[in-house]
C-alpha cells in the first residue's frame, strides 16, 4: 500500500460525514451485555445488579432518595470552598506576579507545596481541623487555590514587555497599568487556572467527602453504598457526582469568567 | 557547538566584576526565598518547644527529622516506596500501553472516532476516585484493585494525547507526504511518529502523574502498605510527624519522575529546541 | 525529461461548497503550457491561482474539465510534476539531506544513485556544505531553496511554485529571483508560477497569466519579449504597466 492511498485513504475516511449516533452504538451494545449476561446467569453475584435498578433507586429505595439532599450539600461545599480558594489563590497569584519581591520570597516555598499530591494532605488538614466541615472547605479551598495562583502569577509575569513598554509611554500610573494593561493581557491565562480549579475542587470536594466520611455528601453517599455492598448506589452516586461535577464547573466556569470580565473592565 | 549559545556566553560574561559583588542587597535578594521557610520553621519550633500545641497537632520539626531518619533507617520508607513503585509501573505499563493504542486508532481512523469516541469521552467524565468504589465492590482490596485504577487514571490521558497528535499533524505536511508519494512505511516513519512523539510524551507525562495521584488515593483508601498508607497509618496513631513525612515523600518522588520525565521531553524536541 | 509533455488544461471548473452552497473558484479556466516554458500565473487574491496549482500537482481531483499532461489525463501526484509552497514545508526533525532524500523514497533507485542525485541537488540550488543543518538552522531563503531541491531531485517535467518567494524580504527575494532563472536555463524545466509580484513575473517568466477573481478564469495572456532582463529597460517598465493595467482592469 503506498503512503498516497493511505492517506487518500486516511483522508476519505475523514471526509465524509458521520452521524453521531453511532456514538451510541457501543454504549447500547454494553448495556444489552450486561442485562443478557445477568439474565443467562454468567454474572451471579450480588453485586451483578440490572441497570433499571441503578436508575430506580433515587426514587424507591430509603437510601437512595437520599442522593438529593447528598447532591445539595456537595454542591454547597463545593461553591463554598472553591470560592475561597479562588480568591485566594488570584490574591497570593497577583502578588507574585506583580511584585518580583513576593515572587521571590513567596515562589520557593509555593512550587514546594505544589509538588505534594493534593489528597496527602488529608490526614495533615484532619489532625488540624478535625474530621468535619472544617477539614473538608479547606481541602477544597486547596485544590482550587493552586492553579488558580500558578496561573494567575504566570499569567501576569509572561505579558509582553511591549504592552508594558507602551503603559510606561502613555505614563500611565501603577494602578492604571494594572487595571488597563497587565489584568486584560493575563486573563485568559487567568481564565484558564480558575477552569482547571473549578474541576480539581469538585474532584476535591467528592475526595474529601468520601475520605473524611462525616456528614452529607455525594462521596460520603458513595462510600456509605460501598460499606453496605449496594453496587446500585455506588453507581447511581458516581453517575451523578460526573454529570453534577460536569454541570457545577460548567455553571461556575460562566460565572467566573463574567465577572473576570468585569473587574478587567471588558464587559 | 553552536551560535547562539557561543552569543549567550559572551552576553553573560561581560560584566563579570559586577556579578562578584556581593553588597547586602544582593546577599538579601538572594536568601529571600528561605526566609519564609525559615520563618515558619523557626515558629513552628518555638510553638513545640513551648507546648503552645500538643505533638499531636504539631510535632516539632526535630522530631519529624528523626522519625525520618527512624522510618528510612528501618526500612518502612523503601519497603513502602518499593510497594508503590511497583503498582505504579505494572498500572501506567498497562494504561498506557492500550491507552497509545486506542488513541491511535481514534486518531487515524473516523470509524473508530464515529463508534468508540462518545463511549470514550462518557468514561473519562468519570474521575479516578469516582471509579474507586465501583472497583472496591468488584475487586476488594486485591492488588488487582491498585493495577486497574492506575491503569485508569494513565489510560485516559495518554488516549487523549495520542488521538490528539494524530490529528494535528500539519495539513501541509500531509499534503508534501502526498505529493512525494510517500511509501506507507514512510509515512508512518518519517512524518506520523516524529510528529506526534512530543505530543505523545507530552500526554504520557500527564498520565504518570496522573497515576501518581490515584496511587496515592488508592493506598490512603484502600491499602494495607504503601507509601500513601504508612501516612494514613501515622494519622490514625495521631503520630503526625509520620503524616508529614510521607508528605515529603510523596512531594520528593512526584517532582522526580516529573523533572526526570520533562527532560526527556525536550530531548525528545531536539529539533525545535537547539536550533 | 525531454521527451514531449505539454500541459494542457481544458475548461477547468471547480467551485468549493460552503454552508452548503457552491462557491466557484475556477470557471472555464483553458491553458497550454509547452515545455522549456517559464509561465506566470498573477491575479488578485481569490482568483483560484493557487486552486490550479493544486488541481495540476494532483491535490485535488474534483473539478470539470481535463488537465493533461502528455496527453494523458493527471490523477493524483506523480513524479512528472513537483510543487514548491510558499511555506517551505521541510519536515523540522530530518536533517537538508533527509529530507531531499525523502523525495526520492518512492523512487526505486540504488542507494547510491539517490545519494549522487540528493548531492547534485543540494548543489544546483547552492546549499553545499549545509546538508547536515535542520530546517530551523536555515534561514528563509535557504529553507526555499532546500525546497526547491527538493522538488527538483525528482526530476519532474513540470515544477510548480506557489508564491514561492512571497515570505522572503526583498533582497533574498531577488537572489532567489536569479538562482530560479539559472534552474530554469540549466535544467530546461517547464515551470508555472503563481505569484503577486508583477515584477517578478515579468522578469522571470517567458508568459504571464493574467486572473480575475470571482470566479476564477482567464482574463489575458500576455507573452514576454525583452531584449534584456533589465528591471530598468523601458520595455521591462512598460510590459510591466501592461500586466498591471491588466490586474487593475
Amino acid at each position: 500500500m503506498s503512503g498516497a492511498t493511505l492517506s487518500e485513504a486516511l483522508r476519505a475516511a475523514r471526509g465524509g460525514a458521520v452521524p453521531w449516533s453511532r456514538g451510541l452504538v457501543l454504549p447500547f451494545a454494553l448495556a444489552l451485555v450486561w442485562v443478557w449476561s445477568i439474565h443467562v446467569g454468567w454474572l451471579s453475584s450480588p453485586l451483578a445488579i440490572q441497570p433499571e435498578r441503578i436508575l430506580l433507586a433515587p426514587f424507591d429505595d430509603a437510601a437512595g432518595r437520599e442522593i438529593w439532599r447528598a447532591i445539595a450539600a456537595s454542591v454547597l461545599r463545593y461553591a463554598v470552598g472553591t470560592g475561597i480558594g479562588i480568591l485566594l489563590g488570584l490574591a497570593l497569584g497577583a502578588a507574585m506576579g506583580l511584585s518580583s519581591t513576593v515572587e521571590r520570597a513567596s515562589g520557593g516555598s509555593f512550587h514546594a507545596l505544589r509538588q505534594i499530591t493534593l489528597f496527602a494532605w488529608i490526614p495533615l488538614l484532619t489532625a488540624w481541623f478535625g474530621n468535619g466541615e472544617a477539614s473538608k472547605i479547606v481541602y477544597i479551598a486547596l485544590s482550587a487555590f493552586f492553579p488558580v495562583a500558578l496561573n494567575t502569577a504566570t499569567g501576569l509575569r509572561n505579558v509582553p514587555t511591549s504592552y508594558r513598554e507602551v503603559s510606561r509611554v502613555l505614563s500611565l500610573s501603577r494602578r492604571q497599568e494594572i487595571r488597563r494593561v497587565l489584568l486584560p493581557a493575563a486573563l485568559p491565562a487567568i481564565t484558564i487556572g480558575i477552569e482547571i480549579a473549578l474541576i480539581s475542587a469538585w474532584i476535591g470536594t467528592v475526595g474529601a467527602e468520601y475520605a473524611i466520611g462525616n456528614g452529607r455528601g455525594i462521596g460520603t453517599f458513595v462510600s456509605e453504598g460501598r460499606e453496605q455492598f449496594r453496587m446500585d448506589i455506588v453507581i447511581i452516586g458516581v453517575i451523578a457526582l460526573a454529570a453534577t461535577g460536569y454541570l457545577a464547573t460548567r455553571v461556575c466556569r460562566r460565572l467566573s469568567s463574567l465577572a473576570l470580565m468585569r473587574a478587567s473592565g471588558l464587559t | 557547538m553552536n551560535v547562539r549559545s557561543v552569543a549567550v556566553d559572551r552576553v553573560v560574561d561581560r560584566f563579570p566584576a559586577v556579578r562578584r559583588i556581593w553588597t547586602a542587597r544582593a546577599v538579601g535578594h538572594r536568601l529571600l526565598p528561605l526566609a519564609i521557610p525559615l520563618i515558619v520553621l523557626i515558629a513552628w519550633q518555638c510553638a513545640a518547644s513551648l507546648r503552645l500545641l500538643p505533638v499531636q497537632i504539631l510535632p516539632p520539626p526535630l522530631l519529624v527529622a528523626t522519625t525520618a531518619i527512624d522510618l528510612i533507617r528501618g526500612g518502612e520508607i523503601v519497603d513502602g516506596l518499593r510497594v508503590s513503585l511497583w503498582r505504579i509501573g505494572i498500572g501506567f505499563a498497562i494504561g498506557a500501553g492500550s491507552g497509545l493504542v486506542l488513541g491511535a486508532l481514534l486518531g487515524l481512523s473516523r470509524t473508530v472516532e464515529a463508534y468508540c469516541g462518545l463511549t470514550f469521552r462518557l468514561l473519562a467524565q468519570i474521575p479516578s476516585l469516582g471509579w474507586l468504589p465501583i472497583l472496591l465492590l468488584i475487586f476488594g482490596l486485591d492488588e488487582t484493585l491498585k493495577f486497574v485504577l492506575i491503569a485508569k487514571a494513565s489510560f485516559v490521558p495518554t488516549v487523549i494525547a495520542t488521538s490528539e497528535s494524530v490529528k494535528q499533524i500539519p495539513a501541509p505536511f500531509r499534503e508534501v507526504a502526498r505529493v512525494l508519494q510517500l511509501p506507507a512505511r514512510s509515512y508512518l516513519r518519517r512524518l506520523v511518529l516524529p510528529a506526534t512523539i512530543p505530543g505523545i510524551f507530552s500526554g504520557l507525562r500527564t498520565a504518570l502523574s496522573h497515576a501518581w495521584i490515584a496511587l496515592i488515593v488508592v493506598e490512603m483508601l484502600a491499602a494495607t502498605e504503601g507509601v500513601g498508607y504508612t501516612m494514613v497509618w501515622g494519622r490514625t496513631l495521631f503520630q503526625i510527624d509520620i503524616v508529614i513525612v510521607g508528605m515529603v515523600v510523596i512531594g520528593l518522588i512526584g517532582l522526580a519522575m516529573d523533572t526526570g520525565l520533562a527532560r526527556i521531553e525536550q530531548r525528545l524536541q531536539h529539533w525545535e529546541a537547539r536550533p | 525529461m525531454t521527451e514531449f509533455t505539454e500541459l494542457a488544461i481544458r475548461h477547468v471548473t471547480k467551485s468549493y461548497v460552503v454552508d452548503e452552497t457552491p462557491l466557484p473558484v475556477l470557471q472555464d479556466v483553458s491553458l497550454s503550457v509547452l515545455p522549456g516554458e517559464f509561465v506566470s500565473i498573477v491575479g488578485a487574491s481569490g482568483c483560484g491561482k493557487s486552486t490550479l496549482l493544486r488541481l495540476i500537482v494532483g491535490l485535488d481531483d474534483v473539478y470539470r474539465g481535463e488537465i493533461l499532461l502528455g496527453g494523458t489525463q493527471v490523477s493524483g501526484p506523480g513524479a512528472d510534476r513537483g510543487i514548491v509552497f510558499q511555506d517551505h514545508r521541510l519536515f523540522p526533525w530530518l536533517t537538508l539531506t533527509e529530507n531531499i532524500t525523502l523525495a526520492l523514497d518512492a523512487f526505486p533507485l540504488p542507494a547510491e544513485e539517490k545519494a549522487q542525485r540528493v548531492r547534485d541537488a543540494i548543489a544546483l540550488v547552492g546549499l553545499s556544505g549545509f546538508e547536515r543543518a535542520r530546517p530551523a538552522q536555515l534561514s528563509g531563503g535557504m529553507a526555499q531553496r532546500a525546497a526547491i531541491a527538493r522538488a527538483l531531485v525528482r526530476r519532474p517535467a513540470i515544477l510548480l511554485l506557489d508564491e514561492p518567494l512571497g515570505a522572503l524580504d526583498s533582497l533574498n527575494r531577488t537572489r532567489l529571483q536569479d538562482a530560479l532563472l539559472d534552474i530554469w536555463e540549466a535544467q530546461r524545466t517547464t515551470v508555472i508560477m503563481v505569484t503577486h509580484d508583477v515584477e517578478e513575473a515579468v522578469y522571470l517568466s517567458t508568459r504571464i497569466v493574467v486572473m480575475e477573481p470571482r470566479p476564477g478564469r482567464i482574463r489575458s495572456v500576455i507573452p514576454v519579449e525583452l531584449a534584456a532582463r533589465d528591471r530598468a529597460a523601458p520595455d521591462f517598465v512598460a510590459l510591466k504597466q501592461r500586466v498591471l493595467a491588466d490586474l487593475r482592469h
